[in-house]
């Protein structure tokens, strides 16, 4: 933490980078780390954390092993990619933007990956599974469910 | 800078805005989120104008003005896009009142906001009376929405002490988040999830408290709405004074704008809006000096017992008694905390009069009792406030406590004079650097407390002095050759108790002032280990199985009651006490299972009683309750029944209506609401009648308007009706009543007086009927409507609305802070 907070001169304006290093370094912006930030750079956390809850990209609770990304972008839309999103709400039990009670899954739905011609889609980690379906995707799960991947 | 402003031509001075010009030069152009000490933010977009060889619309709070610039701010199309603006504004705003058809009868009838746990309409607003979004809408002509409003049930936020949050108004004008970094550098409140969920929140849905909030109450004073509120004044109505006058909590003397209603202080506020003041001057003055612990009336011993007295009484007394102790016997304690004028006739009095050397002039100490002991030799003492520890006492021959709190020690004494202290009482006082500052008299002292200079220069008087008729605090600076003292309004920074909450001064003349004001109990103190405060669970009473909001403000409590379930019949009701020391309220039954012996209940937060209620959980216990009471309606065949019900009114009528319709009756139900979120149990009703119509006075759902306009159409059209029940507000029934009578149709009302006993004992729920008296609890709940006298219920609905206002204002109901022990702060 004292080696990012060294890191950015001109603190008011390098809030965003700030943050960004945080969540690269620990998954997550935690309540401490905010704090500790708050007091380096003389911004409250509340602002801190009205900036931070702006963009989808910081997150406040530690996150789990796998993140599985649902596409709703227009062409996966159109192939049912909402079915496919209740789906693994519904085999995962959490709605999208949570964590799996085990820290095993993150659900996000995302607005497009940008392979539309493999629609619908489901990206875990890396990896893309094309043309999903309701059917394929408790297939697609349980290949992680085992796995033990601590990703960065 | 030259330039002209519809058609008018105007001078900009340096840096001004066009907004800020126009309004110099009495130009009005709407505008919201603007604030004369904040800089342009230009969210709100109302101040639109039209600038010719500018693209568009500009704000005119964001435009800075220039030379020979043609604007335009009155144009139709302006007009039009900013009742769209305010359109837009009011879809997640409760704005149906503003378009009510009945709003000139509903204002004329309940002029002043009733209270509710939350607010969905003006008529339960507790900014109704100030209302800029109000105004705006009236200026402008608001008239319709383009599609239905939404309501987001965020819960209100009472988790601290003092301010009521309910972000269900919010119009994200941004004020509050931008008077606190304009006065603390840094904000404690910020926009949260900026989308379509942006909010006004704290860091990880912290507390005020735990974010850092030092309680100045400068967002609570800037809102334009009524979703921040001072908890204490919130129902208070419309302040008629406003004085200017200086705080005496501490040396720092920060001038404050004091707002009272019939001679009783409201809000106390900073005069200068740029610095914030502390926690105690914007948020205790008002509960301190309000306490039902003052002093009203003066006392004089008698035997053992301190007797309640009259002021020439009181004086004689203590005159002869003072008489025998003329001499440096006698003692005078008093502190800096009385004005300069006091003091004065206390050191005169006790120099010529009483020819005494103890003139005891301490400095104030704000963390306790002044002095440990009094010097050997005190026969006689007259302390002005709680100096000395009660045990220090005993040696004393006479002990005279002028005052304006009873305490251990105003207990021991032979005479105790009520004195009227701070916003009470014209002055003058020296601040911490020893400038002096005035002090104007902004609300009346309770019950007969005196000026301290009144009450010494009567005594001196009575004792037979010359030279101390004196008729004004006025005419004692005379004599003293003070100057008019200036309030300290223009000042470098805030006080330090302003930055620090934990700096605030805890004691007024060895008063606690906590004891005084409970919100202050709640504050923390932060450098003690607390326990967490044991909440014991009872297992006598009543207990609820289950409790949900089912609409903003309404409840349905299901409770184990089997004795009650067996026996309840349509239209009967409950009374219950919620704790040992509640209210004993009356609750229509909504619904019962004799079998699973249960109630439901609907239940509308809006006094202490029914908060008390609605904060219980499924689990938790009522302490007691009774019933059925009251006659049930008389089920038999009527023909058409129209059942009306508003509020908890479309609950109650659900086993009417199934009753009704059991014996054969074609039952229509009409129920009302605000908008379509103040609609429930819609599946309900419709299997219990032959007929379900929803009305919205927004439109929103269903037929525009009240119910009453249905009935009433029904009636004009010539449809039969042969009798009419209506259950809701007074103003509902009332209404009901109105339309129905021309057309002679059988209205009956279930009335809702204040009740108390609910078996016809002690009269609280008199209601008169055909001029004649009727006990609402036994004789009713339904009456003949068009028989019923509506003005006395209204009048005798209202009798104890000061009260329930001073008992909303405190916070009994939020947890107190489980710490005030003998580790509190406020002891040091």
């Amino acid at each position: 933490m004292k080696h990012i907070l060294s890191q950015h001169l001109g603190k008011r304006s390098s809030l965003i980078p700030f943050l960004q290093d945080i969540q690269k370094e620990f998954g997550y912006l935690s309540t401490k780390a905010i704090d500790e930030l708050s007091r380096s750079t003389d911004i409250s956390a509340n602002e801190i954390y009205g900036v931070a809850t702006f963009y989808t990209q910081f997150r406040f609770s530690p996150p789990g092993e796998h993140t599985v990304r649902v596409c709703q972008g227009t062409a996966c839309h159109v192939r049912r990619g909402r079915q496919i999103l209740n789906e693994v709400e519904q085999q995962l039990k959490i709605k999208a933007g949570q964590t799996t009670e085990d820290r095993k899954f993150d659900l996000e739905r995302v607005a497009c990956l940008g392979c539309c011609a493999l629609a619908p889609v489901v990206v875990v980690d890396d990896k893309v599974h094309a043309r999903m379906t309701a059917k394929k995707i408790s297939s697609v799960l349980s290949q992680y469910k085992g796995r033990q991947t601590r990703k960065k | 800078m030259k330039l002209t402003i519809d058609r008018k031509a105007v001078t900009a001075k340096k840096d001004e805005t066009v907004l800020q010009c126009a309004l110099r030069h009495d130009i009005s152009i709407p505008h919201l989120c603007t604030h004369s000490h904040l800089s342009p933010f230009g969210a709100c977009r109302l101040c639109v104008v039209e600038i010719e060889d500018m693209p568009g619309y500009p704000t005119s709070c964001t435009t800075p003005a220039a030379e020979a610039m043609v604007v335009r701010t009155d144009t139709a199309a302006l007009q039009n896009l900013r009742r769209n603006i305010l359109a837009l504004m009011m879809l997640e705003h409760p704005s149906a009142c503003l378009i009510c058809g009945r709003r000139d009868l509903c204002e004329e009838y309940r002029p002043v906001a009733e209270k509710a746990g939350r607010t969905t309409g003006c008529h339960t607003c507790n900014n109704k009376n100030v209302c800029e979004v109000r105004t705006l809408a009236e200026e402008l002509g608001f008239c319709d929405l383009p599609i239905p409003p939404s309501y987001h049930h965020r819960p209100v936020d009472r988790s601290n002490p003092f301010i009521d949050r309910d972000l269900n108004l919010c119009i994200l004008c941004g004020r509050c988040v931008r008077i606190c970094k304009h006065q603390h550098g840094t904000a404690t409140i910020d926009f949260v999830d900026r989308s379509s969920k942006t909010h006004i929140s704290q860091a990880f849905d912290r507390s005020l408290l735990d974010a850092g909030c030092r309680f100045c109450g400068s967002c609570v004073d800037v809102c334009p709405t009524g979703t921040l509120a001072d908890r204490y004044a919130k129902w208070y109505p419309k302040p008629d004074t406003i004085t200017k006058s200086t705080c005496i909590f501490c040396e720092q003397a920060c001038a404050l704008k004091l707002e009272a209603n019939k001679g009783e202080l409201v809000t106390a506020r900073a005069v200068n809006e740029d610095i914030p003041i502390c926690v105690l001057g914007r948020f205790a003055i008002p509960e301190f000096l309000n306490s039902t612990d003052r002093l009203r009336m003066p006392y004089v011993r008698v035997g053992k017992v301190l007797r309640e007295t009259q002021w020439k009484e009181a004086l004689k007394t203590t005159a002869a008694k003072l008489k025998e102790f003329i001499g440096d016997g006698f003692m005078l304690v008093c502190d800096t905390t009385s004005t300069l004028e006091d003091r004065f006739v206390f050191k005169k009095f006790t120099r010529k009069v009483m020819k005494s050397k103890n003139y005891i002039e301490i400095e104030p100490n704000y963390r306790g009792i002044s002095l440990s002991s009094l010097p050997k030799g005190t026969k006689a003492v007259l302390l002005t406030g709680k100096f000395v520890p009660s045990s220090q006492l005993n040696g004393l021959e006479l002990l005279i406590v002028q005052d304006c709190f009873g305490t251990n020690v105003s207990q021991r004494a032979d005479v105790v004079l009520p004195a009227a202290i701070f916003a009470e009482v014209n002055g003058t006082i020296l601040d911490g650097s020893g400038q002096k500052r005035p002090l104007h008299k902004a609300c009346d002292p309770p019950g007969q407390a005196k000026a301290e200079w009144w009450i010494i220069s009567k005594l001196a008087q009575a004792m037979g002095a010359k030279g101390f008729a004196y008729r004004s605090a006025g005419a004692i600076s005379k004599e003293l050759g003070i100057s008019k003292a200036k309030l300290w309004v223009k000042r470098d920074q805030a006080p330090e108790a302003a930055q620090d909450l934990e700096r605030r001064r805890t004691f007024f003349r060895g008063h606690r002032i906590c004891e005084k004001v409970f919100a202050l109990r709640e504050l923390p103190i932060r450098d003690s280990s607390v326990p967490s405060r044991a909440v014991s669970k009872r297992t006598d009473g009543f207990q609820i199985l289950e409790k949900y909001e089912i609409a903003p403000n309404v409840h349905e409590i299901v409770i184990q009651a089997p004795n009650v379930a067996k026996k309840a019949q349509p239209g009967q009701f409950v009374i219950v006490m919620v704790d040992e020391k509640s209210e004993r309220v009356p609750f229509t039954l909504c619904d019962w299972d004799a079998e699973k012996g249960t109630i439901t209940l609907i239940v509308l937060e809006v006094g202490q009683s029914s908060r008390k209620l609605v904060l219980l959980e499924a689990g938790d216990r009522i302490d007691h309750m009774v019933g059925p009471l009251g006659i049930p309606l008389e089920i038999k065949q009527y023909g058409t029944v129209v059942l009306t019900g508003g509020c908890y009114g479309i609950g109650a009528i659900l086993r009417i209506a199934a009753a009704l319709r059991e014996a054969g009756n074609h039952v229509i139900v009409i129920v009302e609401g605000r908008s379509h979120y103040k609609h429930y149990y819609k599946e309900k009703l419709e299997t219990v009648c032959d007929e379900l119509i929803q009305t919205t006075i927004d439109g929103s759902l269903g037929i525009r308007g009240h119910a009453v306009d249905v009935v009433g159409q029904k009636l004009k059209d010539g449809e039969k009706i042969d009798c009419v029940v209506a259950v809701g507000c007074l103003f509902m029934m009332m209404l009901t009543t109105r339309e129905t009578k021309p057309y002679g149709v059988k209205t009956l009302v279930a009335l809702n007086p204040i009740m108390l006993d609910g078996t016809g004992m002690c009269g609280a729920c008199r209601v008169t009927v055909d001029k004649e008296m009727k006990f609402a609890c036994v004789d009713g709940p339904f009456f003949d409507a068009h028989l019923v006298d509506w003005d006395e219920l209204r009048d005798r609905r209202v009798a104890y609305s000061a009260e329930e206002i001073h008992l909303v204002g405190r916070t009994e109901s939020v947890a107190p802070y489980p710490g005030h022990g003998d580790n509190c702060r406020c002891l040091r």
